[in-house]
């Protein structure tokens, strides 16, 4: 996207302006194109001004666009506004930034202004994109709509109304979503979700698979960081994204037993070898296969797989989902060599591979160096859990097996023997420090727990005891906690004297695991033993070598070990086409701010999680079947219905795969400019009071209760349900009560103004649900009726004749009857007068407005005067209209103060009357 | 016809406004027959950017030479359109509107099957027409940078300051001996307590010390010739002497005229009974107490809507049925005037304020909060049952029923009754005479649109501003007098102006100049020429205002207007009826 502002197209009457100052890049800058902004644009370029037109939202138009019709001629709204949208847009002295913001204006001492302004990122191509739509049909994420003020919802992406200009397509992106952000691989867990919920489970494993191939491995298996993070969590439960994940993959897997894609049709003549076919070397060969190079896996093992294969039980990850995940990369022509140690680099580079990547895990043990180390009986976790998931199974039953350590490594051990001896076997985790203190996932140890495993805690091996050189027993020591380490734990202190011996069969030390690169030489290690590789780009010190996973990290979750090897597929993928390494990896915008996501989760109904589906606990005890049981379609939907959409966007690509231009970008970044301009318009509007401030008359709680603004848009021409209906049912009302100054002429809300428009707009709404709803009955609660302006007055008679009620009266309470509709409490101030109780089923608030205080923070040269009521203060109205306290800096319209469209319109001439002057004055002739 | 025209039809929906009434779709395939019709399609709005986009590269896609809109009135969106024509290189004048909105789907709500059938013979019509077009240029006028503003209130002068300020000549013609108009009367004036005559003499040191403004009193614009851009008006000083000035453009802020309450309106006539303007020059006439024929005012009844908000009546043939607006505002100030002038005098006067609805709108509410607090006691009264004035007991007594009480009524004695008057049209034939500009039914000057063009009058290069068009208060009147300030810098400032080109055009070879088309022209736009050796007419073209009064005067049937070609009336007569000429 360019942001063109270095030249502005100009007609060839253009006034010549002094350029012996700070040349100008625009004689006036106009903020917010409503009517007033427009307006005063129209105006200014008809004279031969070069305009800036800034507006914040994605179309110009402002607030008037979106009315249904304008008082008193009942002309449509669109047939007043558009020709001014139009003239604006195709002025040639004219330029238009929509979805901009100013940042910052400063006077300056010949008189002209420093604009420092950005385009927001709307990650899509503006010159590109044909304003089709595609985009907007095919989102998956709704929210509410703003420009019907809530009363609908409308798609993440998309077009801002019907008549918008210019028409294209903005995408919301409020953050990341913290269960993307989370993620080490930032799989897009917020995208597929949302194509859960819309039923389109392959393009929700497609998806899956351009941040991480091995979908059904970690649907299975996964420690989901992206769950403990989730802001449902905040509220009834977090997400259970990997249930959904786990539905979605496995309804994907048995669907397509075989991927649906070959290898790429671009071949590169580049040839790979990567070491080791963990996740991390899997993942790297999947995606630089997709680029086209040839990719050749060593595997020491006979399968493939690293510790997907070897480490995790069958009952977290069945062998077959690895091999089916293990086909998404060989589908693409990898091909992966088993049986077969790579103990030479030199070798290997030898056999013409253009570039290494080591991936060889860590899963060499720490020993425990304590007397009886080497009893039989005695063994690594690895070496236990190899035999269990490659080799043959030990016998253990009425055995007791005890599991030294207390993290996840240790649950894997101690929840395989339960299951290999059937119930029949004692298994007992050991370890030194307390429960709370235990590294392994709560729900591990629990599960565990309730599986039969027994918990030893605060208690350490001393010595292994064997008989005939088999191991018998283990004498422990209790153990206290010291100060703290420098891990900032708790030091455990062995406490005197407190040993005591334990008879078991079989001891499995899950104490930590070491990185696996005793083949490489020295220098390619630290002290630890792990890689020496680039954190960016885990390239190694040798250019041509990289290295990722476990044996750079040090032992972390199967999704690390992905996102490293996705990292350096990337980086690989680079260097081979001869590009620069120094560019970031993922675009990943800020975490969306949950705080802000609840707050605006008024919305959000209350959803409870679906429950997860278990194995009895005598299955689970027996069996390694996988104890969780996969969601139902149904299930799955539900509980993606829970996803809160915190990014917005959820970034599930459907529009990108629709949008014919490729106009979308999510890379797309803002562009800040910084610009002179001869004098600044501030049209910058005004805000509407929310009507739950006047909590009794019950707006948001009863739902049929609507403001000014929402009739507006029920009576439109674009309206969303297509006629007058209650929000509630979707029943036509009866008998409307519209209700005048809710929040105007009220100082429990500190807005003592009268809001200058609500009796006439409000009798605008009445005359038109009567057209709609001819049986209907309009009353109209009033103060005063105020119809002061050209045809008003008339117009007031004209509703009067047409049979509205206007009761004098100020309305106290709204309640809800059982029937649903609702009771108005209120003074009847005519006639015999006293409190009076009227039922109706449809209520319009004619809500007050506020000052919008942007203008304010724009102005950074100073302060810009307020007037008493926090509107922009006109120094002089009556000599001087739109003229601020900063000289050359006016403002035009609603930001002095609401008032109707002519009076906009008018005051908006003067504003520009008055820019002119002062452009002639500071830079004429 | 040398070729086969291609024209593009496209029928708008208007979001409903036509969708509902007329089948939109079937007008559209139905004209899709009709000879020429390349495209015949509908959109929700065709005013819409995206639609107008589309057209655009239709008609350069498919090499459109005819353009038919059928959508709402012409008054709308004409240029909307002729735009977008000249965006997709087809000459503006080869596009046709036709009203379906106005002209069909409003009047015959209800007859879906009628309003359908009715919308096809009328874009039928504009087909045929379009396919008789052909290209035309605006005639383009040099304009004067010199601007006569007619009135030399506050809205006029201000409007010259600025206009000044842009670079413009101005010259201000005022009948009045003095500059300023109402507000050099008016005093103290609310909401922000701006002393009038101050602001005036403010206004007149800034004209005073622009060499480009020259000011006329005693002045009175008796003719006006020419035509936007380049007027000559002819000026009139002290009744005797004549100057002729030069300019590009006229903005007229005549004013008002207070509303002169009839024999016995509101007691009117009685002494005692004054209008609001004369209890202010009594309340700040200064020396000592406030009296009423040498007795101290004890108490005063201030009555609203006095001329304003009228109902049609025995006693009010003609009513004044618009709301003035600033009377509301200009009355709660006078109270907190009068409790002002209560604490300083020491005198204690009570004031009653006897309205319909008070109209302080906006920020304007802070002046009746305040009168509220500073002892103004407000009633209510019906306009079923307005107000009586009678005299009792050497005093006065306003009979009112208070509607807030219960309907109940209440005798109020008081020395004073104050009439808040409200504003009136200003007549003044002279003027209208040379300008013509059109009069709303309130007799004020009627602005094209008042949201659209609310300073630009049907007289092209007239502008209105201030109260001349309709009440407004002091603020609102200098806002509108620099709004047609920017619309004549609109104007003035490019140098040029474009006319229509679509005006009368003479046949010479059937003219045998008769003098009728001359008689019958109401702008002199016609001229005897000498073409050959006979004698014809010829039209001025910057003159012809194109509205044909000519054409059927002529006894040679030489005159046709551009757009309006008897041929172009024929063939539309004929494809509107092209279905009861075939049964």
């Amino acid at each position: 996207m360019t942001l063109n502002t270095d030249t502005c197209p100009v007609d060839r009457n253009v006034i010549n302006l002094k350029l012996d100052r700070n040349p100008l890049d625009y004689d006036v800058m106009i903020v917010g194109a409503g009517v007033a902004g427009m307006e005063t644009a129209a105006s200014m370029g008809d004279m031969g001004y070069r305009v800036l037109l800034v507006e914040k939202n994605a179309s110009i138009g402002g607030r008037a666009i979106l009315l249904s019709k304008v008082f008193p001629t009942l002309d449509c709204a669109s047939c007043i506004v558009t020709p001014k949208m139009a003239s604006v847009s195709h002025h040639p002295n004219v330029q238009i930034m929509t979805y901009s913001e100013v940042d910052g204006i400063v006077r300056k001492a010949d008189g002209s202004f420093a604009v420092d302004l950005h385009r927001k990122a709307a990650y899509v191509d503006f010159d590109a994109c044909t304003g089709c739509g595609k985009c907007e049909q095919i989102c998956t994420v709704t929210v509410p709509d703003e420009f019907n003020y809530d009363l609908v919802t409308r798609r993440v992406a998309h077009i801002p109304f019907p008549q918008a200009v210019p028409k294209k397509a903005i995408i919301d992106r409020r953050g990341e979503a913290p269960c993307t952000f989370t993620c080490p691989a930032n799989v897009k867990a917020s995208g597929y979700i949302s194509l859960v919920r819309a039923g389109r489970y392959r393009e929700a494993f497609n998806l899956h698979l351009e941040n991480a191939p091995l979908v059904g491995s970690l649907a299975r298996a996964c420690y989901a960081p992206c769950e403990s993070d989730c802001t449902r969590g905040e509220k009834e439960g977090t997400v259970h994204i990997r249930g959904i994940k786990r539905f979605m993959a496995d309804r994907y897997y048995a669907e397509h037993p075989e991927p649906e894609y070959g290898p790429v049709e671009n071949q590169l003549g580049t040839r790979i070898a990567i070491i080791g076919s963990g996740p991390a070397g899997l993942s790297a060969a999947f995606y630089l296969a997709r680029e086209g190079h040839q990719v050749t896996i060593f595997e020491a093992e006979k399968e493939a797989g690293g510790m997907l294969r070897t480490a995790i039980p069958a009952y977290r990850l069945p062998k077959g989902v690895v091999d089916r995940d293990i086909k998404n990369v060989t589908a693409l022509g990898v091909k992966i060599r088993t049986g077969h140690r790579i103990t030479s680099l030199p070798d290997l580079k030898q056999q013409g591979f253009n570039a290494i990547l080591i991936s060889t895990g860590a899963a060499d043990e720490h020993g425990l160096d304590i007397e009886g180390r080497d009893l039989d009986g005695v063994m690594g976790c690895m070496q236990f859990l190899h035999e269990v998931n490659v080799g043959e199974m030990p016998d253990l039953e009425n055995k007791t097996v005890m599991v030294i350590g207390g993290g996840n490594s240790a649950m894997d051990p101690a929840r395989a023997a339960i299951r290999i001896g059937a119930g029949k076997v004692h298994v007992i985790i050991n370890y030194r420090r307390g429960r709370k203190e235990m590294p392994a996932h709560d729900w591990e140890v629990v599960g565990a727990e309730e599986e039969g495993v027994e918990l030893m805690l605060m208690s350490a091996p001393t010595r292994f005891i064997g008989r005939d050189g088999k191991l018998v027993a283990v004498e422990c020591i209790s153990m206290e906690l010291g100060e703290p380490d420098e891990s900032g734990r708790r030091r455990p202190m062995p406490i005197e004297g407190s040993e005591k011996v334990i008879p078991i069969d079989m001891a499995i030390l899950s104490i930590g695991l070491l990185p696996s690169t005793a083949h490489f030489p020295a220098e390619m290690k630290n002290s630890k033993g792990l890689l020496i590789a680039d954190p960016q780009t885990l390239q190694t010190p040798d250019p041509d070598i990289f290295a990722s996973g476990d044996c750079v990290t040090a032992p972390t979750m199967m999704i690390n070990a992905i996102a490293q090897g996705r990292r350096a597929a990337f980086y690989i993928d680079r260097r081979l086409k001869g590009e620069s390494l120094n560019v970031p990896f993922d675009c990943v915008l800020e975490k969306a701010d949950k705080n802000v996501v609840l707050e605006e989760a008024d919305h959000f109904v209350e959803r409870q999680p679906v429950p997860q589906r278990m194995l009895s606990l005598e299955e689970r005890r027996k069996t390694f079947e996988c104890y969780e049981q996969v969601m139902t379609e149904a299930e799955a939907r539900q509980e993606a219905q829970r996803c809160m959409n915190c990014g917005e966007c959820a970034q599930c690509m459907e529009c990108v795969s629709v949008c014919a231009p490729q106009c979308i970008d999510f890379t797309q970044k803002p562009i800040s400019r910084s610009i002179n301009v001869g004098t600044v318009v501030m049209s910058t509007g005004y805000g509407i009071l929310d009507p739950a401030t006047k909590q009794l008359l019950g707006y948001g709680r009863f739902s049929d209760v609507i403001s000014g603004p929402q009739m507006d848009r029920l009576l439109a021409p674009t309206r969303p349900y297509n006629g007058v209906l209650r929000p509630s049912d979707g029943k036509e009302p009866e008998s409307i009560a519209i209700i005048l100054c809710v929040g105007s002429r009220d100082r429990t809300v500190c807005n003592p103004l009268c809001c200058r428009i609500g009796c006439m707009y409000s009798m605008k709404h009445a005359q038109l649900a009567m057209g709609a709803l001819p049986m209907a009955e309009v009353t109209i609660y009033t103060i005063d009726v105020r119809a002061f302006g050209k045809g008003y007055d008339e117009f007031y008679e004209q509703s009067k004749a047409m049979g509205i009620q206007f009761v004098k009266g100020k309305v106290a309470r709204i309640e809800q009857l059982s029937n649903g509709n609702l009771a108005l409490h209120y003074e009847d101030q005519l006639g015999e007068g006293g409190k009076r109780t009227r039922e109706h089923d449809l209520v319009v608030l004619t809500v007050g407005f506020l000052p919008n205080t942007d203008a304010f923070s724009l102005y950074k040269g100073g302060e810009l005067a307020a007037g008493n009521s926090g509107y922009v203060c006109e120094v002089d109205p009556i000599s001087e209209p739109a003229r601020t306290n900063v000289d050359g800096l006016f403002a035009a319209g609603t930001a002095i103060g609401v008032m109707d469209i002519p009076d906009t319109v008018l005051h908006s001439g003067a504003a520009a009357a008055q820019a002119a002057v002062y452009l002639e004055r500071t830079r004429g002739r | 016809m040398a070729h086969k025209r291609r024209i593009g039809v496209y029928i708008c929906h208007c979001g409903g406004n036509i969708s509902d009434h007329v089948n939109v779709k079937e007008v559209a395939e139905a004209l899709l027959d009709e000879p020429g019709v390349e495209i015949s399609r509908t959109h929700m709005f065709n005013c819409s950017d995206a639609s107008q986009q589309e057209m655009v590269d239709e008609i350069k896609e498919e090499n459109l030479d005819g353009l038919v809109i059928a959508s709402c009135s012409p008054k709308l969106h004409l240029f909307t359109f002729r735009a977008m024509a000249e965006r997709a290189g087809l000459n503006p004048y080869q596009y046709v509107h036709v009203n379906l909105r106005e002209q069909c789907s409003w009047a015959h709500t209800g007859d879906k099957v009628g309003a359908t059938e009715k919308g096809i013979n009328l874009t039928r019509a504009g087909v045929a027409k379009c396919a008789l077009t052909h290209p035309l240029t605006a005639i383009r006028i040099e304009t004067q940078p010199r601007v006569l503003v007619v009135g030399a209130g506050v809205a006029g002068m201000r409007a010259a300051i600025s206009l000044a300020g842009m670079g413009l000549s101005v010259f201000i013609v005022e009948r009045g001996n003095e500059p300023g108009g109402w507000a050099s009367q008016a005093g103290r004036m609310g909401p922000d307590d701006r002393y009038g005559p101050e602001v005036v003499a403010n206004l007149l040191a800034q004209i005073r010390n622009h060499e480009n403004i020259i000011l006329y009193t005693s002045a009175e614009l008796t003719a006006k010739s020419g035509h936007i851009g380049d007027f000559t008006a002819t000026v009139r000083l002290r009744g005797e002497e004549d100057v002729s000035l030069n300019v590009g453009a006229i903005v007229v802020t005549t004013g008002f005229t207070p509303y002169e309450p009839e024999d016995g309106e509101y007691g009117w006539g009685k002494p005692g009974v004054v209008t609001l303007k004369d209890f202010r020059q009594m309340l700040e006439a200064g020396d000592g107490p406030l009296t009423y024929n040498g007795i101290p005012v004890r108490d005063v009844g201030f009555i609203y809507c006095v001329g304003s908000r009228q109902t049609k009546g025995d006693t009010c043939p003609e009513p004044n049925t618009y709301c003035s607006r600033f009377c509301c505002m200009a009355t709660a100030f006078s109270a907190s005037l009068l409790h002002e002038f209560e604490k300083e005098s020491g005198q204690t006067i009570n004031q009653y304020h006897l309205y319909r609805d008070v109209r302080t709108y906006g920020h304007l509410e802070a002046v009746y909060t305040n009168a509220r607090a500073d002892g103004a006691l407000f009633l209510r009264w019906d306009p079923k049952e307005p107000p009586r004035v009678e005299q009792s007991n050497g005093r006065l007594a306003i009979k009112v029923k208070d509607t807030l009480l219960g309907d109940e009524e209440l005798e109020l004695g008081v020395d004073l009754v104050v009439l808040a008057t409200g504003m009136t049209a200003r007549k003044n034939d002279t003027l209208n005479n040379v300008l013509k500009i059109p009069e709303s039914k309130d007799g004020f000057y009627n602005e094209i649109h008042i949201k659209l063009r609310p300073v630009e009058t049907a007289i092209d290069g007239v502008f209105i501003a201030g109260t001349a068009q309709g009440p407004k208060n002091l603020a609102e009147s200098v806002a509108s007098a620099l709004a047609a300030v920017v619309k004549t810098g609109g104007l003035l400032k490019k140098g040029y102006v474009n006319l229509e080109p679509l005006i009368a055009e003479i046949d010479t070879d059937k003219c045998v100049w008769c003098n009728e088309c001359l008689k019958a022209c109401p702008y002199g736009a016609i001229e005897r020429v000498l073409c050959g050796d006979k004698e014809v007419a010829m039209v001025i073209d910057s003159s012809c205002k194109g509205e044909g009064a000519c054409v059927p005067v002529c006894p040679q049937d030489a005159i046709d207007i551009e757009g309006f070609r008897d041929n172009q009336i024929m063939a539309m007569i004929d494809a509107s009826l092209k279905e009861l000429v075939a049964a």
